[in-house]
């Protein structure tokens, strides 16, 4: 197996990626503290994923948006919204909002945690596999946003007085924040982990490539 | 492979050049290479750098580019709705004015931090960074301005608001008369011309060019 950076006392500066001696205190090209991996990267990635399942909750759950019609208030939640997409046949807009706003952050979670068991070493996962699966969950996350979005646009349009008026719900603060939370989550995660764990396992292994 | 007939970017001497790779850590020399050309790395195969031809101009004409439209953006509705003889309207700013005035203050605050500041800080720093760059000059504090530029990458949303924009209109399409706005074709190029400038060049051949501009600097002065 090739070496790592870590294996030849250097580190890799997580803010502009110089490598430098791992004894620097801190990053000599770009001031920022040096560290050759995350800190408490595991803890940190399930502190913030796990708070994010607790936002998840109440973000399906509780109204997004409250629309008041003729003097009639009417809650709406994200999975009615998909259900009324859906009745009104327009189906690839109700699949998009349900992949955007429950699958995607359902399978984010789902994502981290076997990305931390697999860095802990409790699951075998092909080191390929969990690049690819950590690309991924960097990749998507930012897209669940929509939701809290739409709601900004639909507030921001419909204020006609008592004809029909919009105003954000509960479940659009705990949408925002379970999509922060999960990208601070995959972002507090190092892939670096499980490579350390496979060159720990197999050092006398040359690469199979 | 041949160094002298294809345009690579200026760096450092009597420096070693390494990297490691971000998903495993295996360590590299960095070879220049070819323009068009990436560099990969030999134990998992991820893209450790790239090499873009005419980089810096690229990132300087999409950056002033994405800063006019991102001008229009916050200047023009988005959409425009007639339900029933009611015209309304709605911008970026006057879509977190209405959050705010009715009670949603927190998600005020994100839509104007994801949509508003980090795209023009996003902007700023890039053209901070590259415009003296086309002359082989660093503004001051480049290396700082460089981490911010790299930090707020991830937060930039205004592609996702884009697709929520989309979302809202067919929301709204049966219920009133809608029409799309200045504001959201400039989000549909800017949208374009963020990524253009984001991904026109690689983060290695930025710093090497910050480096190499500022120790020319110093020899000078």
């Amino acid at each position: 197996m090739t070496r790592s950076a870590l294996e030849l006392d250097l580190a890799a500066c997580h803010s502009c990626h110089k490598v430098s001696d791992i004894k620097n205190p801190e990053c000599p090209r770009c001031g920022a503290h040096l560290h050759a991996r995350k800190p408490a990267s595991i803890s940190r990635c399930l502190a913030f994923g796990l708070t994010g399942i607790l936002a998840y909750i109440p973000a399906n759950l509780l109204p997004i948006m409250v629309v008041t019609q003729l003097g009639t208030r009417e809650k709406s939640t994200i999975l009615g919204g998909v259900a009324t997409f859906w009745e009104m046949k327009a189906y690839p807009v109700a699949i998009t909002i349900f992949i955007a706003s429950v699958m995607i952050p359902g399978l984010k979670f789902v994502a981290l945690a076997v990305l931390c068991a697999a860095a802990k070493g409790k699951i075998n996962l092909p080191p390929q596999s969990s690049n690819k699966i950590y690309y991924l969950t960097e990749l998507v996350g930012r897209w669940s946003m929509v939701d809290v979005f739409v709601v900004a646009i639909l507030v921001g349009l419909i204020q006609l007085g008592n004809l029909m008026s919009i105003e954000p719900g509960t479940a659009a603060i705990a949408f925002g924040l379970m999509v922060i939370l999960t990208m601070l989550s995959a972002h507090a995660f190092d892939p670096r982990l499980i490579w350390d764990r496979i060159r720990k396992e197999s050092p006398t292994n040359p690469s199979s490539k | 492979m041949s160094q002298h007939h294809h345009y690579t970017w200026p760096r450092l001497p009597d420096v070693r050049h390494r990297v490691a790779c971000e998903y495993c850590d295996t360590l590299h020399e960095v070879d220049l290479i070819e323009e068009g050309r990436e560099a990969h790395c030999l134990e998992c195969g991820f893209v450790l750098y790239r090499n873009r031809p005419s980089s810096l101009q690229k990132a300087v004409a999409f950056g002033t580019t994405a800063l006019s439209l991102f001008v229009l953006v916050m200047w023009f509705p988005f959409i425009s709705m007639n339900a029933q003889g009611n015209l309304s309207e709605v911008s970026i700013p006057g879509a977190v004015a209405a959050l705010w005035r009715e009670g949603g203050q927190l998600i005020a605050i994100s839509v104007a931090l994801f949509v508003i500041v980090f795209p023009a800080a996003l902007i700023a720093s890039l053209l901070y960074l590259c415009l003296p760059l086309l002359f082989g000059r660093s503004f001051p504090g480049s290396r700082r301005v460089m981490r911010w530029f790299l930090g707020v990458q991830s937060w930039v949303m205004v592609e996702v608001f884009f697709l929520g924009a989309i979302v809202s209109l067919l929301k709204l399409i049966k219920l009133a008369d809608v029409q799309l706005g200045i504001g959201f074709w400039s989000s549909a190029g800017l949208m374009i011309c963020l990524a253009g400038a984001v991904g026109g060049i690689d983060r290695t051949e930025l710093w090497d060019r910050i480096e190499t501009s500022e120790f020319n600097g110093k020899e000078k002065s």
